[in-house]
This record gives C-alpha cells, structure tokens and sequence, in this order.
C-alpha cells in the first residue's frame, strides 16, 4: 500500500505541477504560480523537499537504521536512477524538437532550448549531454539533482559521525562559492550552469537537517510560532517588490554582490531567507487543507510519492505544451487544455506504479494454486 | 545626442575610413590641444570584409549606433568586456561570441575583448532582464549583446509586454553606461508570413530607433542567405549550413558594428547591396576611401 498522504509529499506534488505549468513559457496559468508573488519558486521547493526525503532514507544518527556502507551504495544507485532519468528525458526531447521542426517544415526549432548544438554540433555535444555539462532549456533542474544524490553519500556519512558539522560545511561552500564567485561551467557551449550545484546544496542541506526533530530541526519546530510571525514582513515584502517589479538596483549593491542581490543561479541570501519564510508560513496551512480539501490532499500527495517518474512526465509535457501552444498560436483555450491534459497524464504516470503496486501485492497474497 | 546612421554593409569602405580618421583624428582631431597628452589609441585596422555569403540584401541588417563606452573602455584599458545574454548566444564552442572576439581582435590590435556567454537558451525577454541587470552589477561590462524576440514571439507573450521589458532594459543599460546592441530575430521561411513574428520583429526595430540604440537586424541577413542559397548562389541549401551560415554574419555584422559604433560615428560607410535573390556579391579587392573624415570619438 503507498504510504498515507502527508504535508512532505502533498507540497512535492504542488511543486510538480508548478514547475510543469512555469516550464511552458507564456502560458497563461503561469501568472497563478507562487513564483509571481515571490522570490523563490517551485525549484527551491522541489530542492529543499528532496533534502527533506533524504532524512527519511537515512535516519537520524543516533538511531541508524541501515549499516553506512548499504545506505551509501543505496543513494548511489538513487543517483544513477536519476541520471538514467535525466539522459532518457533529454533524448525524448531532442526527437520531439527534431519530429516537429520536420513535420512543421521549420528548422527554427531546432534552435530552441540549446537544442541547436546536438544537432549542429553533435560529436561534442554528445559528450556534453552525458557529461551533464550540456543542458536543454528547462532540463536543468535533474542535472542538478543527479549532483546533490551523488554527493549525497558524503552527506550521509557527515550527518552520521559527525552530524553538527553538517550545516556548517554546506554553508561554507555556500558561501565560498557565492564570495568568489565559482560559476559552474557548461560544454561545448559557453555559459554556466542554470542551478549552480556548489550553491544549491545549501537548500538540500537545509532540507536534510531541518527534517530532524533535534538540532536545528528541533530549534524551528520549537519556536515555529515566533518563526512565523517574523515570516510575514519578510513574505509580504517580497511579494510587494516581485508583483510591482520594483527590484532594488543590484549595482547599487555592496561587493561581494552575490550576497546581497537576488539571484536564481547562485540561489542567494536574499532568496533562500524568503523561501525558508515562505515554507514556515505555508507549512501552518496543511492541515487546514487537508480538513477542507482532502481530496486535493491525497491527489498532491500521490504526486509527491512518485515525484520522479511524475518530474519526468510533466518535463516531456511541458515541452509538448509550448509545441502545442506554437502550433495553435497559444490563447487562454489552448493554454486550458494544456494544463488539464498535462496534470491529467501526471497524475495518470503517479497512479500507474501505484496500481501495479497494489495488484503485485494482491496477487502475492492469494494462495498458490494447488498443482 | 546618439545619431542614428544606417549602416548596411560596412565592408572595405570601413577600412580607409577608420585607418584615415584614426590618423586625422590623433593628428587633426577636433578639440585635441597640443599641449594635452596624447591619449593612448589603440591601433585600429580595417575589418575584413564581410565573407561573400554575408554581403548582400537590399534592406539594412545594422543599424548604426555609437557605443560610446566600448570606444572609452578601449580608450582607457585596451580592453573592452561584452556580456552575450539572451536565446541561444552561442553553439559551437563559445558560438559567434568566438567569432566576434576574434574579429575584434583582428580589427583593434593589441585589445583584450572579454566575452562573458550567460545565454540560458529558451528564456523570456522579462527573465533575461533581470539576469542582465545581476549580470551588469557582476561583470560590469562594457557592451550588452541581447539576443531578444525569438522565444517572446514563439510563446505569443503579449507584444506590449515584451516592448515594455525591452524599452526598461535598455533605458537601464544606458543609465548604467553600458552599450547595447539588439540582436533580432531569426529568419526561417516558414515564419515569414506569421504576423506575430512580423510585429515582434518591427517592435524591436521601433525600441531600437526610440532609443538609438544598435540593432542587427538578423532576420533581413538571413533572409538574404536562403534566398541567395536558393538561386543557387553556390551555398549548399542544406538547412543546418543556412544557419551556420547566419550564426557566422551575425558574428561578422556584429564585430563590424562595434567597431564602427566605437570608432565610426559620424562616418557614412557605404553599404554593400543587392536585391534579396540576387547572387552574392564578391569582397572588394582594395579598400574605398572614405567619404569623409571625423577624428575618433
């Protein structure tokens, strides 16, 4: 049976669909998303999630549930999944692209979304894309995943002999990487990596030590009240700034200015105390929505049990989302079925493991037949 | 007061022009007093021509500008840095962005051009906005080369909206004594009839003449190209060399641009033209004097 429904999975799932609808870009329901309101996105939710679900594989250190050597080759494998995922995805999309630049006679498309080099320039690109350091627009965020899950091993070991060490070496080269700053490079063409992994493993880590309930997870859940509170400037604020577009000039900004403007690529300050703002508000109204909502609850939730498999549908989907919108000149009907029908197939890619799952067990627990 | 000249295709009219006003305006130059320091000029060549696919087209593809801080940070450092932003700002191994720094190179001897690629393929002009402001505070460049309009228009957000993001960004550039140039949109022949993309790309044109700033106006080059491949003016038809083909004379309008936006103004470099379909014409073999001479900015 999947596990019952619960905030964690219900806000993946939110996540999920947010990064499927801010994936097709120009769509109308895009302005509904909290990314118009707020400094952060869904990215930092989906990151900061992920760290989250780190804890429930690995434990908490006093109470190990699994020998370090099984969970490290356990994350190991976690992280090839993901980068099988990344590879199968970022194939289906450069056929898509190339299908319909053939069938719409339009070459144009094979230019978008950093597509132009595989074709144009496919002996090095290839390297690129299996190297990771090539990155189709909008399929950059599991590239970044597939980093943190490699790396989560090193994690798991920190967080087991010497846990308190943890947050203070992430934050570290966090901000090491933000004073320098360490751009990470992307090959053959010339640019930097959309999410800098040296930066974004703060927020996996955040995730990571605040889903224990000692330490700094313990301090939050102890004065979660207080946190709140001084949450609503901080959120109110920023959404003031973000929806009048009234962005402080960043070249008025102190040096190093990577602390001090806000930035997605280096996830900076200003970014991740807003979003950790917006998770210790937002998270006091679970259970409210689970009481008037429940069926929005578990349909979330069951998102969020398969966030993988439903990443990588609603990535392919959104790709298809802003072909469809191309081909039918993108209006409010377009943009309507696209979001339905997407959200449909997500769900549809969440149910089926469940209901195979669910039949595998069935079958196991009906008696042999005597032969 | 920037002035807004036309400059179709700069080619070899540009290399007495340049060479000639270099050596007027050190020697003759308006407001040089004997008494004042010679200021340290870079040594300016003449660009090479225009490789023969790129020169052509009855329409203008650049529209001159001045980039007045790319001329005083070549002035003042031998170095000039450009932030390449926008769609797709490079493909091949650093992509025309390669080619345009080393065709600066090649034109201001002894000049240190820093190019910072920060192109996110696939991205709004409103998003590309913000990184260009981050990117500015961060790089402090001299020169913004914008690759705009192609995603807005292939996602139909609202031509206002993407005047509106294209006018701020360039005003704020201007205010922050940064150079921009505009890089339109791509031509492909099966967008040529579709009004969206013909009002997105008559948008920019309009931003770039209110705010004098450069333009190259992608479209019309590699409209020339297909219809040049096309009448068999000897360039394969194959679709991926059409391209390459655009990427390579945006490179080389884009380096000719700089060149004459940071050391021509006031210099009326005469185009190179010939009706869209017409056979490409050949390089000059001998530079053209210039028309007149105006001491470097």
């Amino acid at each position: 049976m999947p596990r019952q429904s619960n905030a964690i999975d219900f806000w993946r799932g939110i996540a999920l669909i947010t990064i499927f609808i801010n994936h097709v870009p120009g769509i109308y329901y895009a302005r509904f998303t909290h990314a118009n309101y707020s400094l952060s996105d869904s990215a930092d939710l989906f990151v900061f999630l992920a760290g989250w679900s780190l804890r429930y594989i690995v434990g908490v250190p006093d109470r190990p549930q699994q020998p370090i050597g099984y969970l490290v080759l356990r994350l190991g494998g976690r992280a090839v999944e993901l980068y099988a995922a990344q590879i199968l995805i970022t194939m289906i999309a450069i056929a898509m692209l190339a299908a319909t630049a053939t069938i719409l006679d339009n070459p144009l498309l094979l230019e978008w979304h950093n597509a132009a080099a595989v074709f144009y320039d496919p002996i090095f690109t290839h390297i690129g894309l299996a190297a990771l350091t090539h990155h189709l627009g909008y399929f950059d965020i599991l590239p970044l995943y597939v980093v943190l899950m490699a790396v989560a091993p090193v994690f798991a070991v920190i967080d087991r002999y010497a846990p308190n060490w943890l947050l203070p070496i992430s934050i570290a080269i966090y901000l090491i990487t933000l004073i320098v700053p360490l751009p990470i490079p992307t090959w053959p063409v010339e640019g930097q990596w959309f999410f800098n992994p040296l930066a974004w493993q703060l927020v996996f880590v955040l995730g990571f030590v605040m889903a224990r309930e000692d330490g700094i997870g313990g301090f939050v859940r102890r004065h979660i009240t207080v946190l709140r509170w001084l949450s609503v400037p901080i959120v109110a604020v920023s959404a003031y700034i973000v929806w009048n577009r009234m962005w402080p000039d960043p070249t008025l900004m102190p040096q190093p200015r990577l602390l001090f403007i806000a930035d997605k690529t280096y996830v900076t300050p200003m970014r991740l105390i807003q979003f950790l703002a917006l998770v210790a508000l937002f998270s006091a109204t679970y259970p409210y929505i689970k009481r008037w909502a429940l069926r929005l609850v578990e349909f979330g939730s069951m998102l969020g049990r398969n966030s993988l498999i439903v990443f990588c549908v609603g990535s392919i989907l959104s790709l298809a989302g802003q072909i469809t919108r191309f081909v039918y000149r993108g209006d409010i009907l377009v943009d309507t079925v696209v979001v339905v029908l997407g959200v449909a197939i997500m769900a549809f890619a969440a149910w089926l493991p469940e209901w195979r799952e669910q039949v595998r067990l069935r079958r196991s627990a009906q008696p042999l037949p005597a032969s | 007061m920037a002035r807004t000249g036309q400059v179709k295709k700069v080619g070899t009219a540009l290399a007495g022009v340049l060479t000639i006003s270099l050596i007027a305006g050190v020697v003759f130059g308006e407001g040089t007093s004997p008494a004042a320091p010679a200021a340290p000029i870079p040594p300016v060549v003449a660009p090479a021509p225009f490789s023969p696919e790129c020169q052509g087209g009855s329409t203008e593809i650049v529209t001159e500008s001045p980039l007045p801080h790319v001329a005083a940070a070549l002035m003042k450092r031998r170095t000039v840095r450009i932030l390449a932003i926008g769609n797709s700002t490079g493909r091949r191994q650093g992509g025309f962005t390669r080619q345009i720094e080393r065709l600066l190179k090649q034109v201001v001897k002894g000049a240190d051009v820093v190019i910072i690629n920060r192109g996110v393929s696939g991205e709004l002009a409103a998003n590309a906005s913000l990184r260009i402001k981050n990117e500015v505070a961060m790089s402090n460049p001299d020169l913004v080369i914008w690759q705009v309009g192609t995603d807005d228009a292939l996602a139909f957000v609202p031509l206002d909206e993407v005047r509106e993001t294209v006018e701020s960004t360039v005003r704020w550039l201007k205010e922050h004594n940064v150079d921009v140039v505009l890089a339109g949109l791509q031509y492909v022949e099966r967008v040529a009839q579709d009004d969206n993309y013909y009002r997105t790309r008559e948008m920019l044109r309009d931003v770039a003449a209110k705010e004098h700033v450069m333009i190259i106006r992608r479209y019309e080059a590699m409209q020339f190209i297909a219809a040049a491949q096309d009448a068999g003016g000897g360039y394969g038809p194959d679709e991926f060399e059409r391209t390459e083909a655009g990427y390579n004379c945006l490179a080389q309008y884009l380096a000719s641009a700089i060149t004459v936006g940071a050391f021509g103004k006031g210099m009326s470099a005469r185009p190179l033209r010939g009706p869209p379909g017409s056979q490409p014409q050949q390089p000059p073999q001998q530079a053209q004097p210039p028309q007149q001479q105006r001491p470097m900015q």
